[in-house]
């Protein structure tokens, strides 16, 4: 079997835009192929050489980056209608049609500019479900409870979160107008309220997610877990606050606390 | 800095105070009564694939007009049908399926259960009304109860659950279609709710725990498809030949153009002043309405 040649080019297709709420519309550059070439040195090219397929000399593209190693989340975007991080995206395993990749904002969070989102939701939700292990006192707490190996792996998987919003970005449920909390938060949750100190707040988290918004908001699609790119086990995490909240609900119906 | 943790919680309404509350029940109503009353209605339905002239579906129906507290059964099925669907409607609302570019099995069921949910609620509605309030659409209507409503008492005796339910099918091949997408909704509907909602009240909280219970799950499925498959046939299968001269009469009296309708179908009718002189022989021994 002999392989027919790879192309030497290939078509970048970008939605592009201002901002939020700004008219949006697609270009399309023409970037030579180099071996291993990811989405990033694409864009770079991109940067670089910024003339569209028309001959026209348009503005480079603004997107945001950083590790560039898939631990930082910050070039997640919707790469061939389905949301990645474009650091980790290989040009060569990805054309469609023979020779296009087609760029895409996430639709989630509000559009800084072209594909560079603003994910600010996902940490002021961090802030809101307590997202810490509170070690501060006004004296000396004395060292914490003893881990065992078993419970650091089992949080293990839960820390590789990088906020990256793939999940969201997937979730039928989580909107731009809602105020769904989705997978990330619970995910958090789950990490916090399994930690021996994180615990002490255990409460506090389990009521915020159960307001409007909530865990009861999850619709089941499971999205999240199949696009989360450090694997992390989503819905594991929505079933065990599942039945925590209920057990919670009920504690708080009989206590009277809430 | 009013981002801060600490800030006052915003004033949540009523309705919002008690959100998940609200979740809670809106799972459970379709579960009880909902869906176990579905398992027995369909087990009961099934009845009619036995060739017996519809004897024993009679038997099961008229056990369940037998028990007490009908009313009470019915009215906690109408509050958990009507608050399951108005809080499903909503909620279906609030999502943006996608499909399409996630086309995970998952991810189907959810758009399915959605779509599922809707057909299930416009069936359910048309089902009622025309066998329950015997409304009339387009000439089309399912007298169910029909032998409670002949003058004279006469029917009253008679069992008519098999003729008349056949009668309602065979109208027409839309009716079997109708029949066939509705309850398949609604099968499907109820069986992929139950493998959920063992995930939303954290039943099954681990991957092997969910694919257990997913299969208990299919075999409800396949278990109620047989149930309405069974009966589907027994009321396609079910000739009028097979009806008593009672049964006749009061098929007659019932149905619009009922003679015509047994004519048709090759079936010996009795003759008008036949059919009166029973009805005179019954109201007698019946002491009349």
């Amino acid at each position: 079997m002999i392989a027919s040649s790879p192309p030497k080019t290939f078509i970048l297709k970008i939605k592009r835009s201002l901002g939020e709420g700004k008219p949006s519309h697609w270009e399309s550059f023409e970037v030579p192929i180099r071996p291993s070439m990811n989405i990033i040195s694409a864009l770079q090219y991109v940067a670089a050489n910024p003339v569209t397929t028309d001959g026209k000399n348009v503005e480079p593209v603004v997107w945001d980056a950083g590790c560039l190693e898939e631990v930082c989340g910050a070039c997640t975007m919707v790469i061939n209608g389905h949301v990645r991080q474009s650091c980790s995206c290989l040009v060569a395993e990805n054309l469609q049609d023979g020779n296009t990749i087609t760029l895409e904002p996430m639709s989630k969070f509000p559009v800084v500019r072209d594909l560079w989102v603003d994910r600010q939701r996902m940490f002021d939700n961090l802030k809101k479900i307590h997202g810490w292990v509170p070690i501060d006192g006004t004296h000396d707490l004395g060292a914490g409870p003893t881990e065992t190996q078993e419970e650091q792996e089992q949080r293990y998987a839960y820390s590789r979160c990088m906020t990256c919003g793939c999940c969201l970005e997937a979730c039928p449920q989580f909107t731009k107008d809602n105020d769904f909390k989705g997978a990330q938060v619970f995910a958090q949750i789950e990490y916090f309220n399994s930690h021996a100190t994180g615990k002490e707040l255990a409460a506090e988290r389990l009521d915020v997610i159960m307001e409007p918004g909530g865990i009861t908001d999850c619709g089941n699609s499971q999205n999240c877990v199949k696009v989360c790119p450090k694997e992390l086990p989503l819905l594991d995490a929505i079933a065990s606050l599942g039945r925590k909240t209920t057990v919670h609900a009920v504690k708080r119906f009989f206590s009277g606390k809430k | 800095m009013s981002a801060t943790p600490t800030a006052a919680p915003p004033q949540l309404s009523l309705i919002e105070r008690h959100h998940f509350l609200l979740r809670r029940l809106h799972s459970l109503s379709g579960i009880v009564p909902v869906g176990l009353f579905v398992i027995f209605h369909l087990f009961t339905n099934a009845q009619m694939i036995w060739p017996d002239a519809g004897a024993t579906f009679q038997h099961e129906v008229d056990f369940i007009h037998s028990m007490p507290a009908l009313l009470f059964i019915e009215i906690s099925l109408w509050v958990g049908i009507g608050f399951h669907a108005a809080l499903g409607l909503v909620y279906t609302f609030t999502g943006q399926g996608n499909v399409k570019n996630y086309s995970y099995s998952a991810n189907l069921r959810y758009t399915l259960q959605r779509i599922t949910g809707i057909l299930a609620l416009i069936f359910i509605f048309f089902h009622i009304a025309t066998l329950r309030w015997r409304w009339d659409f387009f000439g089309w209507f399912t007298p169910f109860y029909g032998q409670l409503k002949i003058d004279g008492s006469y029917g009253k005796g008679v069992p008519m659950s098999m003729p008349l339910t056949a009668y309602a099918l065979q109208y027409s091949w839309i009716v079997v279609l109708f029949y066939v997408i509705g309850v398949a909704s609604v099968v499907y509907h109820w069986a992929n709710g139950l493998w959920t909602a063992a995930i939303s009240w954290g039943l099954t909280i681990t991957p092997k725990a969910q694919q257990r219970w997913g299969a208990v799950c299919l075999l409800l499925f396949i278990a109620l498809t047989a149930f309405w498959g069974a009966a589907i046939y027994g009321a396609l299968a079910y000739s009028y030949q097979e009806m008593t001269t009672d049964q006749k009469i009061v098929f007659m009296e019932v149905i619009p153009d009922g003679r015509e309708v047994l004519i048709d179908h090759g079936v010996e009718v009795p003759s008008e002043a036949e059919a009166e002189r029973r009805q005179m022989e019954y109201a007698a021994s019946h002491g009349g309405s």
